[in-house]
């Protein structure tokens, strides 16, 4: 609760600290100093609509993983007691806004993670900005966090749209699928997919015969699917920008027409693991798309999932496992750091490599506080060849961390 | 039942106005309520997460435009997004651009929202019923697109962030302080729709409302009346658009979107139509409602919405305040 006896009481409480601090004689030295002797994450994603499923309440426990693994780390860690928040933002950005504000001012929460849904994620940066509070995103694709709206205190995790385009589009052109189809919806994450798939497609030497935006959402895409196989010359691939429950009615609509048999193939540009688990392996078998992790990657991912799974009865999207290593990245930092004061632990957040569950050869980089690592071209599995339930995904190749992301200078980022 | 019925059964303005009249003669019950409202307007802050606070005046703002026109013209517009939504672009682009201290942002705001609905009214107010409504609905979506599309000036579905909160060199970035600076200017709002409802233009709109027909007859040009209060009502709506764009620091399409329209008619429904004071009620408790279930730990929010909703529709016709300014007349009608 906020009242003026609060403030009143903090600005006795900095005074008497001032006053001890010149009593000592001198400063009183930068270790151990955590605010209000805790450290508390907070967690604002959506637990109720469309991307519930691959994050929400989950990712919530992905984060008490990483406070449990890292006390474990560092027993006698300077920060003897972390606490995590979390709030469910319906996907509004009104309400992304103010929870956030009220987690850092109220909740004393030194992080935001997760945020999914780009304006909601736009909207959390700038109240961290202004709040001079950290907030890494997990969930949100836009590259504007680490583009023109890039700030001091936020970080971009996990994956964008530049991601997925270069990993989907360039990697399939370059093995053959020369000409390309695009459908998107036509809402900003669309049109970005839209513009940054095409430029992955051309720098792969492939050409975009055509791209078309369809309504936002939308049931019907039989006029864009029974057009492809006319198109001259004939596309090799349709890529699809669609997500969530459009995805789903254009990737069923694609096997009803069995344009598979016709030789057009399908490439997904988001695609969450939930997703295929939801409408089920048949439906998306041979669908090539980026991935930013995948849980039977190998031995390392998999006791992390079985982990996972005895929490939560479920395998870990992405998104999961991203919420776990930011979470743990950012204890870190601040056990490096030694307090949690945000200008102290950005310093160490920027430029830090490491490895762990989620990220291979993983770099936060310094310039634009994008989170680089190696992203993979998966593919879904033949029905046949599931072994196991959640085993849908197999890797055909791995994205070197440097050519996954989108170089630095081509970011506008311009660090205030 | 249409929705001139439904209005004229939640306002308790049959029977020649009993109600005006109870209250009439007790002038000290109005003051006592007012001061009331305006210790509880002020205290908020004191006992609630001040942007909170604030999104509730903002919606309560809201929700009185659109009863002006639902309570007390029998129009149920079910677009006022678009003039919110279109004042807290305005207001966030003035800021921006120019740097404007924020009642001149929210200003420009208002009066893009007021130019805004002249052609839209023109062509509504010509439908009644369910077909003004949808009239409206098509035209907020309209926007909606036009937002959705227009991405250099609105940032699509980004949206604007960043205008500043600053009045003559004050930093009002705080919400605490914030909540007082922008207060005033919704209480004006509020002052002004009350001043329309008890005003001769509020009497030939009730009128209108319950009797078009004999209104016009008596020489009222009905069409104009509904313009001009639908013009009163979009900027009050782009008043309130203006200041929750520039509280939050930022608008976005949620703003123009139609279920920002539907809250606002819910909030009405919930207060009570045609009571004005019942729609600031209403706004409490929806704000605070939401707010509440997005950490409660629900999964499933729109049922516990909706299902209040319902009940309170199936067992309040007369919304909150209706009810209870109900109960009271007839307690009193018993003791006389």
């Amino acid at each position: 609760m906020r009242s003026v006896a609060g403030r009143s009481a903090a600005v006795l409480a900095a005074a008497a600290l001032v006053l001890t601090g010149c009593g000592q004689g001198g400063p009183g030295g930068g270790g151990g100093k955590i605010s209000g002797d805790k450290v508390v994450l907070g967690v604002i994603n959506d637990q109720s609509g469309v991307y519930a499923d691959l994050s929400g309440k989950n990712s919530v426990e992905a984060v008490n993983m990483a406070i449990a693994d890292f006390k474990k780390k560092h027993p006698d860690s300077a920060i003897k007691d972390i606490e995590v928040v979390s709030a469910d933002h319906q996907n509004k950005p009104d309400l992304a806004n103010s929870k956030a504000a009220e987690l850092y001012d109220r909740q004393q929460a030194d992080i935001i993670l997760d945020v999914p849904t780009s304006s909601a994620a736009l909207a959390v940066a700038n109240v961290a900005k202004q709040k001079k509070k950290l907030h890494i995103n997990v969930g949100a694709a836009t590259t504007e966090l680490s583009g023109k709206s890039c700030n001091k205190y936020t970080f971009h995790y996990a994956y964008d749209t530049y991601m997925l385009a270069y990993g989907t589009g360039t990697t399939l052109t370059q093995e053959g699928a020369k000409n390309w189809y695009i459908v998107y919806p036509d809402y900003a994450f669309g049109q970005d997919m839209n513009k940054s798939f095409t430029a992955a497609v051309e720098a792969g030497g492939g050409n975009v015969i055509k791209s078309d935006p369809t309504p936002f959402p939308n049931d019907n895409f039989s006029t864009f699917l029974l057009k492809a196989p006319k198109l001259n010359p004939k596309p090799d691939v349709i890529g699809t920008m669609q997500a969530g429950g459009d995805l789903v009615n254009l990737v069923k609509q694609y096997n009803e027409f069995k344009l598979a048999d016709k030789g057009v193939g399908l490439a997904v540009g988001l695609m969450f693991i939930t997703d295929i688990h939801s409408l089920g392996v048949e439906a998306f078998e041979g669908v090539t798309f980026t991935d930013a992790w995948y849980w039977n990657f190998d031995d390392k991912n998999r006791k992390w999932a079985d982990r996972f799974q005895a929490k939560t009865d479920t395998r870990p999207s992405f998104a999961h496992a991203g919420n776990y290593s930011a979470a743990l990245q950012y204890l870190e930092a601040v056990e490096r750091a030694g307090t949690d004061e945000s200008d102290a632990v950005v310093k160490e957040l920027e430029g830090y490599e490491f490895d762990d569950v989620f990220a291979r050869n993983g770099k936060i980089r310094a310039e634009d506080h994008r989170m680089v690592h190696d992203a993979y071209l998966a593919k879904v599995k033949e029905k046949s060849e599931v072994s196991e339930e959640w085993d849908y995904e197999e890797i055909v190749s791995t994205i070197p961390a440097d050519k996954a992301f989108a170089p630095v200078g081509d970011t506008q980022c311009q660090m205030g | 039942m249409s929705i001139a019925e439904m209005a004229r059964a939640a306002s308790g303005t049959t029977r020649g106005g009993a109600a005006e009249r109870a209250a009439g003669a007790r002038p000290a019950i109005r003051w006592l309520l007012l001061a009331v409202g305006l210790t509880a307007a002020l205290a908020m802050p004191w006992v609630m997460y001040p942007p909170i606070a604030f999104d509730i005046a903002c919606f309560a703002l809201l929700a009185v435009s659109v009863d002006l026109l639902l309570g007390y013209t029998g129009l149920l517009s079910f677009g006022h997004a678009a003039f919110w939504g279109t004042a807290a672009y305005t207001a966030t682009l003035v800021s921006l651009q120019t740097g404007a201290p924020f009642p001149l942002a929210v200003l420009a705001g208002m009066v893009a929202a007021a130019v805004l609905s002249v052609p839209i009214g023109y062509l509504a107010v010509k439908r009644t019923g369910i077909y003004f409504a949808m009239v409206t609905l098509a035209f907020a979506q309209m926007i909606f697109f036009l937002a959705n599309q227009w991405r250099s000036v609105t940032g699509g579905e980004n949206g604007l962030v960043g205008p500043a909160r600053e009045l003559f060199n004050m930093d009002l970035s705080d919400p605490f302080f914030f909540y007082y600076a922008g207060l005033p200017f919704i209480l004006l709002g509020l002052l002004a729709a009350w001043r329309v409802v008890r005003s001769p233009f509020g009497r030939v709109l009730v009128a209108i409302r319950d009797n078009p027909s004999r209104a016009r007859a008596l020489g009222y040009p009905v069409h104009q009346y509904k313009l001009g209060v639908f013009v009163i009502s979009a900027s009050l709506a782009g008043l309130a658009g203006g200041l929750f764009a520039i509280s939050h620091g930022f608008a976005s399409l949620q703003e123009v979107y139609w279920t920002t329209s539907g809250k606002a008619v819910m909030i009405v429904v919930l207060g009570g139509m045609g009571t004005l004071w019942g729609s600031v009620i209403g706004a409490y408790l929806v704000v605070q409602l939401e707010y509440f279930l997005s950490d409660a730990g629900f999964e499933e929010i729109g049922i516990v919405t909706g299902s209040i909703f319902v009940l309170v529709v199936l067992l309040f016709r007369r919304g909150i305040w209706g009810t209870a300014r109900h109960t009271l007349e007839k307690l009193q009608r018993r003791r006389e």
